[in-house]
């Protein structure tokens, strides 16, 4: 892993002038650095481009945090929260110990979600989830920018796009996806007129007998159907039988009223997640124990709304991802392969020669946007940096799909085409915490950057 | 593990006919209730005997769903063997069998053995589709037929392997000329039983030595 990840980084003598939020990464990345065995980027290209960086502010591993955290040395929570609450108040003297508490497995609460109500023997001030996301310094910012008359969508995407306080992302992904205006005054008109336009939808579309729909409509139902309790079937709040139809509600009415694709199989998935953010407004504790039909009607129509449009608003980024034949699937495939090439020639050369083709698996990386590749508490994590992407989304989920596969670089390299198969196909991602995804992300951040800096490197050669 | 031959499968039908779980049920002996729905293709391997011969299957089980199809039609080209699959308690699905079927005549080389499966048939009391038109359409068809029940595991080690047997009986009968990979089959080093096992990598090696046509 060390020799393939070297190569690009080399190249690039300029990091320096990079914006903000690459040196912030860049200082996240570094903090990842020191955890032993968790060395996926080389130091050569980390160290100049951090120099503000001071030490204390990146060596917050101490023996009494690695064991409070009880798992595998969790600093890398600690080492960001605390050089961004630096870098913010260009103080170094942040109390690093308390992002390593935050710093928790995501457990079963949906997204980190509420559990605070658990974590008695820490600080209970706090919802304890992804280490940079709940800093107290970020929290305040999050919620001065949203008390703003006018939320600054640049100041905030920059702000999620490092992790979203889970009790704050219904509002901010509103934002985000564009679907909640970003003035104060006009939201909740907004808000209440397009959710009336879902609620519309219900008895037009949705509750009427078969006889009225056409042979392609029913065809379509009884398809999502079929889907809806394949969908997360390992989190079982999502096969009660009343979020079944919510389920099965939101996604024929958007594939209705969104003909040139219509509903394709792994849409189901995407809307999970707005699905577990939007209830999380009203229902409380572990997401296992949520129980729908302790909503009003009312409240069920306005999240399902909620998920309505949000999904309707992040497809419409991808369109051709889902229209006849998936051209956008197969373009962003395709420009993997040759990110991979040019990030990591030696397993780029190995999976050619094992005959392995990209199709194979990242079709479904691509179709489900990673959902199903890493565990479903932190797809909400993930989704605050793809929803912090905008129109951007599209080509950083390339580098996000590059930078996920190279986790396991070393690995792929020793493996022949069946057993690299088998492995790509159940990627060893089921203890993953925030880290190691935050570590994806921002790994492929950077790619983005240097890559978008030496633009010799994406034509071919 | 060494093998004399390897074989590669292809596993198409409607979506939810239970696929996926007829390859976790063959390949893992066992049976997931609710199974994530398959995007693209899914892969599955594992060893069988046929006539004291050590054989490697490898499966590609696809995506049902139409839109799909432009995906999973490129899976046809290198398949020796295709496991047709409809639900005996859905009719629609044994109803899409032709098009199916012209799919894979379509795209397949035309010696491809294709097995005719009516799964779910653990659901007697739910069923659809009787075995004689199963039988009837298969016997129509020119294809192998068999009912199975990935639930229980009733036929599933049958229809894997009844399909390698076939495949089997062609390459003895000439008809296959195994150094075309084309066709979905390589020779592999070990032919006789009790090769001592190359291990990892092996899989690799063999057809490279095998083929090279």
């Amino acid at each position: 892993m060390k020799s393939g990840n070297d190569d690009p980084r080399k190249s690039d003598g300029s990091l320096n002038n990079l914006d903000r939020r690459l040196n912030q990464t860049l200082k996240s990345v570094q903090g990842l650095l020191k955890v032993p065995g968790k060395i996926l980027l080389s130091r050569k290209g980390a160290e100049p481009a951090a120099p503000s960086v001071s030490s204390p502010a990146v060596s917050p591993y101490r023996k009494d945090v690695d064991e409070e955290a009880g798992i595998s040395p969790n600093v890398s929570g600690a080492a960001s929260a605390s050089t961004i609450k630096a870098d913010a108040s260009r103080s170094n003297g942040s109390d690093t110990s308390e992002g390593v508490a935050e710093n928790e497995r995501p457990s079963s609460s949906p997204f980190g979600h509420s559990s605070s109500s658990k974590g008695s023997s820490t600080d209970t001030s706090r919802p304890s989830t992804g280490g940079r996301a709940t800093d107290s310094a970020r929290v305040a910012r999050f919620k001065k920018e949203l008390a703003s008359p006018a939320v600054n969508l640049d100041a905030l995407r920059e702000l999620a796009w490092s992790g979203v306080p889970p009790d704050m992302r219904p509002i901010v992904w509103r934002l985000l996806v564009g679907y909640a205006p970003p003035n104060a005054d006009r939201r909740e008109v907004v808000l209440e007129r397009k959710r009336q336009e879902y609620i519309d939808c219900i008895p037009q579309y949705y509750d009427i007998s078969d006889a009225d729909r056409t042979e392609d409509e029913r065809t379509m139902l009884r398809q999502i159907s079929v889907d809806a309790p394949r969908t997360v079937p390992d989190v079982t709040f999502f096969q009660h039988p009343e979020m079944q139809t919510s389920l099965i509600r939101v996604l024929y009415i958007w594939a209705i009223r969104h003909p040139a694709s219509g509903y394709v199989q792994g849409i189901n998935d995407l809307a999970t997640p707005f699905i577990v953010v939007f209830l999380s407004e009203y229902l409380e504790g572990d997401m296992e124990n949520w129980d729908i039909t302790k909503l009003t009607p009312e409240i069920v129509n306005n999240y399902e709304a909620d998920c309505y449009w949000c999904l309707s608003k992040l497809l419409d980024g991808v369109q051709d991802h889902y229209t006849f034949a998936q051209p956008g699937i197969q373009r962003l495939v395709f420009k993997l392969k040759e990110l991979v090439r040019r990030i990591d020639e030696p397993v780029s050369t190995h999976i050619e020669e094992q005959g392995l083709e990209f199709l194979q698996f990242a079709f479904r990386w691509f179709n489900c946007l990673l959902i199903r590749e890493i565990p479903f508490p932190l797809v909400g994590r993930l989704w605050d940096t793809y929803l912090s992407e905008g129109d951007a989304f599209p080509e950083y989920l390339v580098y996000v799909c590059a930078s996920f596969l190279l986790t396991w670089s070393d690995q792929l390299q020793q493996l022949d085409f069946q057993e690299m198969v088998l492995f790509i196909q159940h990627l060893p991602t089921k203890n993953w915490t925030h880290q190691e995804l935050e570590m994806v992300l921002s790994r492929a951040f950077m790619w983005r950057v240097m890559f978008q800096q030496a633009p010799s490197h994406l034509s071919s050669g | 593990m060494s093998y004399a031959y390897l074989f590669k499968y292809i596993i198409i039908g409607d979506t939810g006919v239970g696929k996926s779980c007829l390859l976790l049920q063959f390949t893992d002996k066992r049976f997931q209730p609710v199974h994530d729905l398959t995007i693209g293709v899914e892969f599955g391997a594992r060893m069988i005997t046929i006539d004291s011969k050590p054989i490697k299957l490898q499966i590609w089980d696809t995506a049902g769903q139409e839109s799909f199809r432009s995906i999973t039609r490129s899976y046809y080209r290198g398949a020796a063997g295709a496991l047709l699959v409809y639900d005996i308690t859905r009719r629609e699905t044994f109803n899409h069998l032709a098009s199916w079927l012209e799919d894979a005549r379509q795209h397949a080389n035309s010696n491809m053995t294709i097995m005719l499966i009516g799964n779910k048939c653990d659901l007697a009391h739910r069923r659809a589709v009787s075995t004689e038109e199963g039988e009837q359409f298969a016997k129509e068809n020119g294809l192998v037929f068999m009912e199975t029940s990935a639930k229980t595991a009733f036929n599933v080690e049958e229809a894997f392997i009844n399909t390698a047997a076939k495949i089997y009986q062609k390459i003895e009968e000439g008809i296959f000329d195994v150094s075309n990979e084309s066709y979905g089959i390589k020779v592999g080093y070990g032919g006789g039983a009790g090769t001592a096992g190359a291990g990892r990598g092996d899989a690799s090696l063999a057809p490279k030595g095998g083929c090279c046509g």
